[in-house]
């Protein structure tokens, strides 16, 4: 129950924090907003085939999510380091463990509300929203959110890490990026798999990010207690 | 006993910030720690917080190992460092109130608006930490110390940057927390207020801590003149 009630309290906290400035909710939208917009304006206006769209698509979707991800999860951890407030939190007493967890949960939840508002954008730029049916954006969103998941279980670890080191915002990327490949190369063909056939075909890419993000995760919230006292 | 630190030592590489530290502190005790600038009171403030690992040591807070089992005994401790450890973005109201979740606070509202009246900060329930003067994020700080009524308080420089009215508010809500019972530490180079504000006097100079004494053994002025005595004995040949 306590540590229920604490990872609760350390959600609330956290999305109350990330909405709250609204010069980052801004960065972050309009960035991802320019990304969608730079690769339709470079390919389009007249498109190629859907294969070409899809593929097409799925790149710029999970390039978007990756800096957007990259920019919040600095900012998760900024905001925790900038006054002593993660000190303050330790004091309370709190699991490393469920810390880790609560940040995962919050910037899971923070970064699926960004696809859910730039994925149709993206859609519609890249000329493919007519073709997407209800339940193949349903089954999208479920992929990007086991994507999104797997991101956030690295990420947060390596933020906690990295952002209370000296130019630790680049220091997250460099350290980060490698490690989300298996993450980033399995959302971008299921995505892809998904704007094509409608389907994930024998979902191998699905499944490997599902597994990568659980083991990822599990090794993590044993890890945390390390991070967060050193 | 609310808390006990035998030879902690702190090694920053090869320097030794701080060096074979031994003091206790018991319930309604006041310990004054007096130190001039990089003498490593808040390194001894973070580690008597669990918040830094000593290099060797021992430290007990309320019975307990307070450096194998540290997520535990934290509970028991009210800080107050140079930090304010909180949401700058939230109001000091938000704040508490998270804590308070955090600490499992019980009839938390209550709790938070009546402390937040005890430390003059009602009329800025709701506005943002970030527009707060100096005293003003003194008064929230020790608010913050004190939502889960800690048995030991660890205050790093709690009277300082702060102005008469400020000054005189943090070492009345001292003397309630010690009469309470509370196991209080502080650290200041003030002398007069330290002095005020204490029942026992500790010299960190180098370091190292000296223990002076008891309250009804030395008056303000013998207690000025022996720490400004120490520093010159200690300080930099050529200064």
């Amino acid at each position: 129950m306590k540590a229920l009630r604490q990872i609760g309290a350390l959600i609330r906290k956290d999305l109350g924090l990330q909405f709250r400035s609204k010069e980052a909710l801004v960065l972050i939208f309009v960035f991802s907003v320019l990304v969608v917009l730079i690769f339709a304006f470079a390919f389009g206006p007249i498109f190629p085939e859907r294969v070409e769209r899809g593929k097409l698509t799925a790149s710029v979707l999970w390039a978007a999510f990756v800096f957007a991800g990259i920019i919040s999860l600095n900012r998760s951890f900024t905001l925790e380091h900038s006054h002593g407030a993660l000190q303050g939190i330790r004091l309370t007493g709190v699991d490393a463990s469920n810390l880790y967890l609560s940040k995962v949960v919050s910037n899971v939840v923070f970064l699926f509300l960004l696809e859910i508002v730039i994925t149709p954008i993206a859609l519609q730029f890249l000329d493919l929203l007519d073709v997407v049916t209800v339940g193949i954006l349903l089954k999208l969103f479920g992929v990007l959110g086991i994507g999104t998941l797997g991101f956030c279980a690295v990420g947060v670890l390596l933020a906690g890490m990295s952002t209370s080191a000296n130019g630790g915002e680049s220091l997250l990327s460099v350290i980060l990026l490698p490690l989300v490949i298996p993450i980033i190369v399995g959302g971008a063909k299921s995505t892809v798999s998904l704007l094509v056939t409608g389907g994930l075909e024998d979902g191998f890419w699905l499944k490997l990010i599902a597994g990568y993000s659980l083991i990822f995760l599990a090794a993590a919230y044993l890890l945390a207690d390390a991070v967060v006292e050193e | 006993m609310r808390l006990r630190a035998s030879q902690l030592t702190k090694d920053f590489g090869h320097r030794t910030i701080v060096k074979n530290a031994t003091l206790s502190v018991h319930p309604g005790e006041v310990v004054t720690i007096f130190g001039p600038n990089g003498a490593g009171k808040t390194t001894l403030i973070k580690i008597l917080a669990t918040l830094l690992k000593p290099t060797s040591g021992k430290l007990e807070i309320e019975g307990a190992d307070a450096i194998s089992e540290s997520s535990d005994v934290r509970s028991a401790l009210g800080v107050v460092v140079h930090e304010n450890l909180a949401y700058p973005a939230f109001s000091p109201y938000e704040n508490l109130k998270f804590f308070g979740q955090m600490y499992g606070v019980k009839q938390l509202e209550h709790r938070v608006t009546t402390l937040l009246a005890e430390v003059g900060l009602q009329r800025f329930f709701h506005e943002p930490l970030h527009i707060f003067s100096r005293g003003m994020t003194q008064r929230f700080m020790i608010a913050r110390a004190l939502i889960h009524s800690p048995s030991v308080l660890l205050l790093d420089e709690p009277f300082s940057g702060l102005d008469a009215s400020a000054r005189q508010f943090v070492l009345n809500r001292i003397t309630q927390e010690q009469q309470k019972g509370t196991g209080i530490i502080i650290t200041t180079h003030n002398t007069e207020l330290g002095h005020l504000a204490g029942t026992r006097f500790l010299f960190m100079i180098n370091s190292e801590l000296e223990e002076v004494a008891q309250k009804n053994e030395i008056e303000a002025e013998t207690l000025l003149q022996t720490y400004e005595e120490r520093l010159r004995n200690n300080a930099p040949k050529g200064l």
